[in-house]
């Protein structure tokens, strides 16, 4: 079956290690991702910025990590991005930032790449909350 | 259509729950994950709320939330994992995050 995962929280929010496992359990049962879409504070996790504590879980890390073993599809609402200071290097210079926090595998995209994960998935599941 | 209704907010801080329970339709399913999983709080009106659903609408929480927040589910609620989640949104014609 045709998943796609969206996330909406901050990965030090709880919502954002479901969303990964969640993903994780798709791919090792079998099924197929079709796009991971990355909204509102979701965006966060995908910024090379972020430093977890030693003793924590690094979910940015792990989520870079399971994008590329897997070559995901995975794209950031460019609003809710550029918004909340996650910039690549486009993006940066085209604003006259000094500095880029995104990078591969992360894309940046609009909305309708949502829109269009959702027609082509058998199930769309949303991940946000505690 | 059967839909499974995700909810991943505490009942004891906003209304998600019941007006997921006014939703919620004859085959339905509910899964608690995240803070949500409080709904199963022994001696509590969310718990008892759950306890009269119709035995049609099935009632799930997520095992790795429960365990964080050292709760037990009663009897009827199914624990579930992160494979038996998947396999639930394969069952389901709809999944709805109650974000």
């Amino acid at each position: 079956m045709k998943f796609a995962i969206a996330l909406f929280a901050a990965p030090h929010q709880p919502a954002s290690r479901r969303a990964l496992r969640f993903a994780q359990a798709t791919l090792a049962g079998g099924h197929e991702i079709v796009r991971l879409f990355f909204y509102q504070d979701g965006v966060h996790s995908a910024s090379s910025n972020v430093v977890s504590p030693q003793d924590e879980l690094d979910l940015p890390r792990e989520w870079r990590e399971f994008v590329t073993a897997n070559g995901l599809d995975s794209v950031l609402c460019i609003a809710a991005a550029l918004r909340r200071g996650v910039l690549n290097a486009e993006e940066a210079q085209r604003y006259a930032r000094s500095a880029a926090n995104l990078e591969a595998p992360w894309e940046l995209s609009g909305l309708g790449q949502l829109h269009e994960a959702a027609q082509q998935a058998d199930r769309l599941v949303c991940f946000g909350g505690q | 259509m059967a839909t499974l209704h995700i909810l991943s907010h505490s009942p004891f801080t906003d209304s998600r729950l019941a007006s997921c329970l006014r939703l919620l339709g004859a085959g339905d399913a509910l899964l608690l994950t995240g803070d949500a999983v409080y709904a199963l709080q022994p001696g509590t009106t969310n718990l008892q709320a759950l306890q009269l659903m119709p035995a049609s609408v099935a009632l799930y929480a997520l095992d790795e939330d429960l365990a964080a927040r050292a709760l037990q589910a009663p009897e009827r609620a199914q624990v579930v994992d992160y494979p038996e989640f998947v396999e639930l949104c394969t069952r389901y014609a709809k999944v709805n995050s109650w974000l």
